[in-house]
């Protein structure tokens, strides 16, 4: 049988998530055996690749970087799973919304800095406005809340999909 | 002695009284349907909208909490459309404030955020609002975080009913609707306020919360409330 | 003032009432409602006191109230001993001499005279005002006034509201006697319930119903309220009822709260309406000095008082629950109903609350009775109501019609259709909470139950009228955003559900809509009618839910074209004019750079937006000049003149291979696909144009011997040289465009040839066929289509129409046909089925053609072509229609009567339609509309079959040059993205810098017309009729646009 192709994506969230996917225990095994993780913090690919089956996303979109992966990822994905409270509902990094980005950046690097107040600009993305959840930019085929979701729910969700099935995850999820 | 009568619910006959509303024999007879504002012994005030039923012979959705029961009436509480209207009741709810559960008092012990769950709310599909919002501190005991209030009332109810102080009420209108205090003041300098706390326990999110708890931690016991309210004779 | 205790001393007031409303000595009443005060009525009314005063004139001087017809204000009656009252209309201070002089010497100003009356029937009374005035018409012989019928308004206007005698003269309060002295409270309910009464504040419960309900009621103390808490925007009848006839409103209540057994009466007038709250405290005190409110009234002895509270200006109010909290001095936020007010209202006691405009018709009924009352109106829905009817249409006003009146008799006789001459396309019935109907449904009758049926709803009486110039997005947003302002924040739906509803809606004003957000919209409305508390959030969602349903294709425009067809959302167009034209040109662009005298880069803008420049610029229909914003200063630009200037100044000069050359410079690098274009007419040539631009290898394939299709096959010369299509198409050529003429597709090369040849099939083809019309002797000699005898002229082929031609048709092809014609020496008449003004050809082509000498006959349809011995035409017989019911495009239909005209004729010419040749489209398995046109995808332009994309009159029927070339430019963008991807359409768009700083303040002036050649000069010949523009005169033309582009920065 072809082996799953599997990629997790970390966009703007604390790794708690990819932290939790570590914590399925046994229930590794049976991802291992049957998918092949692709892309993800602890794999080496630079670049997103094609073909992917599903691609599970931590965090919210935050940045001009983020907007852009996340394209390019619906484009390269069959089935794109967000997980965790960050890129269901934007979350903690959605804190920040209702402060203007440069007020923010200004907040904390020049007036909480105690030396070399300058905002840093080179090598790190623009911020969006907004951070936001991933279906606000683009198709999300399944939610799975939580913060970080419990290790059970993800193991019951890998389970499913590598089955071939779409899980029902009907008051086994909650936000928080 | 209020006339006995016989009325339908999902299907199955259950006696009830005249004058109880359809909520309240639904739930004399384990019949559940979802709410947020309401709450026993308080006047219901049909806010929040998720009670909502289907009556037969009435081509309109009605509000458990305040409609009374009719002899023959045929109930339905759950349908394809009662799930997708209060989903999206539910989704508002989320989208109008500021509720990050993950960081809040109330977490795990939270109306709304169990509603969603039982419900099968797993995302809002709406675009958060994401308003800024005041945080009250100025209250030597309690805090009112704005981000995290339904305005379902419950607080001003139980104030103005059980304490009777009415400290609480709502200023403006529509989405700039606002819990306020006295005439809107500081809550720590409120001169009405007793202190006694009643509204902080039948909040049903960490919108009225105890100072000196964090994440997690603030757990509400609003059936104290309820039954000194029921004591005092309900809202009849 | 004398207090009515009796019969005698009641006639004494009603005497003296009627010797100030029919005096012996003349009177004049001055129109002082809040809309005349708003047009000058107080200023008019003190210049007549000033003047009568002055020259010591024995007159009678009344302000009265409001006649209803708003676009007339200040309306002023006047009336000599004798003679009929007769309404001026648009009255101003200098008018006031010579009214005075006129009336001294027994006459009325005719010029100022909007009608008049001879005899009113107050319902309660008949006032007779006497005869004469021949030339004036009747007041019911005016569109305006003839479908209504005035119950409610039946004193409005005509007596002084500041005067219970008045009042009292036209038989008011005898109802009310009447009650009280038959003492019988539950024959007064059965009559009210016999007459079907219906609530007048939108949501029509059985006034009669709920009146029992208080009636049965058992308490201490009972409330009637009187709810004239009119928030709705456009809604004023409350305001123009109680403001011009206060008495009969109390009339109505005092009667009522009788038979209710209730002791207090509260009016809840909004606080934004001084002059009726001014007029209801007048009123009110002097009802008390009368004796008709207070302990004993009418000594009858009743005790009973009204007392007015002003509103706290919110629209909720208006919802009864939250109007009874507002009373009790709670904010208002409804409550939820059961229990309903009338076992438990204000302070917890009975209470009903009836609109203005139900308390209105309670005198009325109780006079006549209740068979009267039902005569009026629908079977379920008796009586008459008010509308204000608004917007878009030319007569605006307060409207009193029949109920099951249907809509299109307000839009089109009372109306009298849309301002300007312009398509009216929907009406918004109900206010904020009611529902837009589209043109297609004009036929709806105007009662409670049909307008529920089609998501709307009667309200409180508002019908704004909407034309092509109101965008429905727009619409849907300002009536959500009002709601939403309003909503008072209990109950999550409404609350949340508007505010989302309201961020949704401005997103698609901006362009920034997805696709799912139509569904998100759809549900929310759904959502937010079912479950919210009260009758606010419960209709709130109707202007959204309707026009979604009803024009659907104009959100999908704002998000998969990024358009607002009708140029409101400033986000999505330039400037009005190029949002109208359909290729849209940057105008302002090309007009700037001719103005800086940079006419190469002009010409090279021009080109760039619309590459058949020259001959646009003789022949297009221009949209532009519809939307252009200088009209509000003096007069539209003519701004195809210019881009005809600019072009033919390159054409005609040695530059033109220059700049030729720089516009193949722009050329993108060649990307290896190669596309075919079926037809070089307009649409064909514009997408081959740009197909090359973007670096395809083009080829034309075109059955005639020349490109240019209908330009160059069509249009005579007179209108467009020949010269100037071979020059355009020049230009094209030398992009390394092909042209493969005199091959025709489908019998020289097949559609699958070229599907295995080509990357993507673009067809263009033209109208050349006639439409198929059933007329006996079609077969005769000298009966001629249009386009064939157009062609036939063109190519020089021999044809000879005779001396008299006739002309069957109103479009463009018809007035072509006719001023060839006159040129070819004959003498022609035009026969057209409707009016002048519903001709579909140019104004300025249907003007020449007259006055090169073509006659005119409307309304009459061909019967049959006669023809002679030898099979050639003899006659033509027509059918004389006359104008009958409105159709669906707006316009009268053409009803046939039996008057058969005959022209004796040599030639007659068909111009009543043209058709595609379909046949070997259909042969290709292309899917072909019920209408005969090609099946497309709207944004696409896509046909049925992939990699073939259509345009033109193939898949719009025969239209016009510029809308064909919108369409030629579009699937070239479309093709392109499909063949290379998005985004390149941008690459051939060329920055121009130029002056973007803002107009000085425009000085009025007057737009430069073209000259033409003089009619007997022109018709003697083929030559150019009309002559552009002079150099100057194209560059003051320039100098004339506004820059509606030149935004300010935030």
């Amino acid at each position: 049988m072809k082996k799953t192709r599997l990629a997790t994506v970390w966009l703007d969230g604390c790794a708690g998530c990819h932290m939790s996917i570590l914590d399925i225990d046994e229930a590794i095994l049976n991802v291992a055996a049957r998918a092949d993780v692709v892309y993800g913090p602890l794999v080496d690919a630079q670049e997103f690749p094609k073909a992917v089956d599903v691609t599970i996303i931590e965090g919210a979109i935050s940045s001009q970087e983020d907007l852009e992966k996340v394209h390019a990822i619906r484009k390269r994905s069959k089935l794109i799973v967000s997980l965790g409270d960050c890129a269901v509902t934007a979350n903690v990094p959605g804190m920040r919304n209702n402060i203007p980005p440069r007020k923010l950046l200004e907040r904390i690097y020049i007036e909480g800095a105690q030396e070399n107040k300058v905002i840093p600009s080179e090598g790190v993305p623009a911020l969006l406005r907004q951070a936001v959840p991933v279906h606000q930019v683009v198709k999300v085929d399944l939610h799975v809340p939580g913060c970080p979701p419990p290790a059970s729910a993800i193991a019951f969700v890998l389970g499913e999909l590598l089955e071939g099935r779409v899980p029902n995850l009907t008051a086994k999820v909650k936000f928080g | 002695m209020p006339e006995k009568i016989s009325i339908r619910i999902d299907g199955e006959y259950v006696a009830a009284q005249e004058g109880q509303t359809i909520l309240e024999v639904a739930r004399a007879s384990g019949k559940y349907i979802p709410t947020l504002c309401w709450l026993e012994s308080i006047t219901p005030v049909g806010a929040c909208r998720l009670c909502i039923v289907e009556v037969s012979g009435v081509n309109r959705l009605l509000p458990a909490c305040t409609t009374p029961v009719q002899d023959g009436m045929s109930v339905t509480t759950h349908s394809e459309k009662l799930a997708a209207y209060r989903r999206i009741a539910l989704e508002f709810l989320f989208t109008e404030r500021n509720h990050q559960c993950a960081v809040c008092v109330s977490n795990n012990h939270c109306e709304l955020q169990a509603m969603a769950q039982r419900l099968g709310v797993n995302s809002v599909r709406y675009a958060y609002t994401f308003p800024k919002l005041p945080v009250d501190v100025s209250h030597e005991r309690f805090v009112l975080d704005h981000n995290r209030c339904i305005l379902c009332t419950r607080c001003v109810r139980v104030c103005a009913e059980v304490e009777g102080a009415h400290v609480w009420d709502l200023s403006s209108r529509g989405i700039r609707s606002m819990v306020i205090c006295d005439m809107s003041k500081p809550w720590g300098e409120s001169r009405n306020c007793t202190n006694c706390g009643k509204c902080v326990q039948v909040c049903p999110t960490g919108a009225l919360a105890e100072k000196g708890f964090a994440v997690e931690e603030m757990v509400k016991r609003d059936a104290k409330v309820t039954r000194l309210a029921s004591r005092r004779g309900g809202h009849q | 003032m004398i207090r009515i205790q009796d019969f005698s001393t009641f006639n004494a007031v009603r005497e003296a009432g009627l010797a100030k409303l029919v005096p012996s000595r003349p009177r004049v009443g001055v129109g002082m409602g809040t809309c005349g005060a708003g047009n000058g009525a107080e200023g008019v009314y003190h210049a007549f006191a000033e003047a009568i005063n002055r020259g010591g004139r024995d007159m009678k001087l009344a302000s009265v109230g409001c006649f209803g017809f708003c676009a007339q204000e200040p309306l002023v009656n006047v009336r000599l001993p004798g003679k009929p009252l007769v309404i001026l209309r648009r009255v101003e201070v200098s008018d006031v001499p010579r009214i005075l002089d006129d009336m001294a010497v027994g006459e009325v100003p005719g010029d100022l005279a909007l009608c008049k009356v001879e005899s009113w029937d107050h319902l309660t009374a008949h006032v007779q005002y006497g005869e004469g005035f021949p030339r004036i018409p009747l007041w019911q012989e005016v569109p305006f006034f003839k479908p209504q019928k005035k119950i409610v308004l039946r004193n409005c206007g005509l007596i002084s509201p500041d005067d219970i005698e008045e009042y009292i003269a036209i038989g008011g309060y005898q109802s009310l006697y009447k009650v009280l002295i038959d003492a019988n409270p539950d024959l007064v309910i059965e009559q009210i319930k016999a007459s079907k009464l219906r609530g007048r504040g939108g949501a029509g419960f059985l006034t009669g119903l709920k009146w029992s309900f208080l009636r049965a009621a058992v308490s201490d103390q009972k409330y009637i309220v009187c709810n004239a808490d009119e928030g709705d925007p456009g809604a004023y009848m409350n305001r123009n009822e109680i403001e011009s006839d206060p008495h009969s409103l109390l009339e109505g209540m005092i009667a009522g709260a009788y038979v209710m057994g209730a002791s207090e009466g509260i009016i809840y007038v909004r606080a934004e309406y001084p002059l009726a709250v001014h007029r209801l405290n007048r009123a009110i005190d002097q009802a008390r000095q009368s004796g008709i409110l207070g302990d004993n009234i009418l000594g009858r002895g009743f005790k009973f008082d009204i007392r007015l509270v002003e509103g706290a200006g919110a629209f909720v109010c208006g919802e009864e629950t939250a109007l009874i909290a507002s009373l009790e001095g709670y904010s208002g936020r409804p409550r939820p109903r059961p229990p309903f007010p009338a076992q438990k209202g204000l302070y917890g006691k009975p209470t009903v609350i009836n609109n203005v405009e139900t308390w209105y018709n309670i005198a009325p009924i109780i006079a006549k009775g209740p068979a009267w009352f039902t005569e009026t109106g629908s079977t379920k829905s008796a009586g008459t109501k008010v509308f204000s009817l608004v917007g878009k249409v030319s007569n605006t006003g307060l409207v009193e019609m029949p109920l099951g009146t249907p809509l299109k008799t307000f839009i089109y006789d009372v109306g009298e259709g849309g301002t300007n001459g312009k398509h009216v396309k929907a009406v918004q019935t109900g206010g904020p909470s009611g529902g837009c109907i589209p043109l297609e449904m004009f036929d709806t009758p105007v009662d409670y139950e049909t307008l529920a049926q089609l998501g709307s709803i009667m309200g409180s009486g508002g019908m704004v009228v909407m034309d092509d110039d109101n965008c429905m997005v727009d619409v849907a947003r300002y009536f959500i955003e009002f709601t939403h302002s309003e909503s008072c924040g209990k109950c999550i739906p409404c609350r949340v559900g508007l505010d989302k509803s309201l961020r949704i809606l401005n997103a698609f004003t901006r362009g920034e809509a997805k696709e799912s957000d139509l569904d998100r919209l759809d549900e929310m409305g759904r959502m937010i009618r079912e479950t919210s508390l009260c009758g606010l959030g419960q209709s709130a969602p109707n202007p959204l839910l309707t026009t979604m349903r009803h024009f659907r294709h104009e959100f999908e425009d704002h998000i998969r074209a990024n358009r607002c067809r009708a140029g409101v959302c400033e986000d999505l167009a330039l400037t009005p004019c190029e949002n109208s034209c359909p290729l849209h040109m940057n105008i302002p662009r090309f007009l700037q750079l001719y103005k800086e005298g940079r006419l190469e880069e002009a010409f090279e803008a021009v080109v760039l937006d619309n590459p058949l420049p020259a001959s646009t610029g003789r022949v297009c229909q221009h949209p532009c000049e519809d939307r252009c914003r200088r009209r509000m200063v003096d007069e539209p630009l003519n701004m195809r003149e210019v881009h005809r200037f600019i072009a033919d100044s390159i054409y005609a000069s040695d530059r033109f291979d220059a700049l030729a050359e720089r516009i193949v410079n722009r050329k993108l690098p060649s990307t290896d696909r190669k596309v075919a274009v079926v037809g070089a007419g307009p649409t064909g040539l514009t997408a081959a144009f740009y197909l090359a631009l973007l670096g395809h290898a083009v080829t034309v394939y075109e059955s005639n011997p020349e490109p240019g299709g209908m330009l160059r096959y069509a249009l005579p010369d007179y209108r467009l040289p020949k010269d100037v299509v071979r020059r355009e198409v020049e230009l094209i050529r030398r992009l390394g465009v092909e042209f493969l003429c005199g091959v025709a597709v489908g019998s020289d090369i097949t559609l699958n040839d070229l599907d295995s040849q080509y990357n993507a099939v673009f067809m263009a083809i033209g109208t050349w066929k006639e439409s198929w019309v059933y007329l006996p002797g079609t077969e005769l000699q000298n009966v001629y289509p249009a386009l064939l005898f157009l062609e036939a002229v063109a190519k020089r082929e021999p044809v000879h129409p005779g001396k008299r031609v006739v002309v069957i048709g109103g479009g463009n092809a018809a007035i072509d046909s006719a001023r060839t014609s006159l040129r070819m020496g004959a003498e022609v008449t035009v026969i057209y089925r409707r009016e002048r003004k519903d001709m579909p050809a140019i104004r300025e082509e249907t003007d020449a053609a007259e006055a090169e000498g073509a006659k005119y006959a409307f309304l009459a349809t061909p019967h049959r072509i006669v023809g002679d011995e030898n099979g050639k035409v003899k006659a033509i017989e027509v059918v004389k229609t006359r104008l009958g019911e409105f159709d669906a495009t707006g316009r009268r239909r053409p009803v046939p009567t039996n008057e058969i005209r005959r022209y004796e004729c040599d030639a007659v010419i068909l111009a009543v339609g043209e058709a595609v040749d379909m046949d070997f489209v259909r042969a290709s398995g292309l899917r072909i509309k019920e209408n005969g046109t090609l099946e497309v995808d709207r944004f696409s332009l896509e046909t049925s079959r992939s990699k073939f994309y259509a345009g033109g009159d193939l898949i719009s029927g025969a239209s016009n040059v510029s809308n064909a070339m919108g369409f030629g430019k579009k699937a070239a963008r479309n093709i392109d993205r499909r063949l290379m991807g998005p985004k390149r359409w941008d690459l051939i768009a060329s920055a121009f810098e130029y002056d973007n700083s803002p107009p000085e303040q425009p000085v009025p002036g007057r737009r430069h017309a073209t000259e033409e050649l003089p009619p007997q000069e022109r018709v003697e010949t083929f030559a150019e009729a009309v002559t552009g523009f002079a150099a100057e005169e194209a560059l003051e033309e320039a100098c004339r646009c506004l820059r509606c582009d030149v935004k300010e920065h935030h």
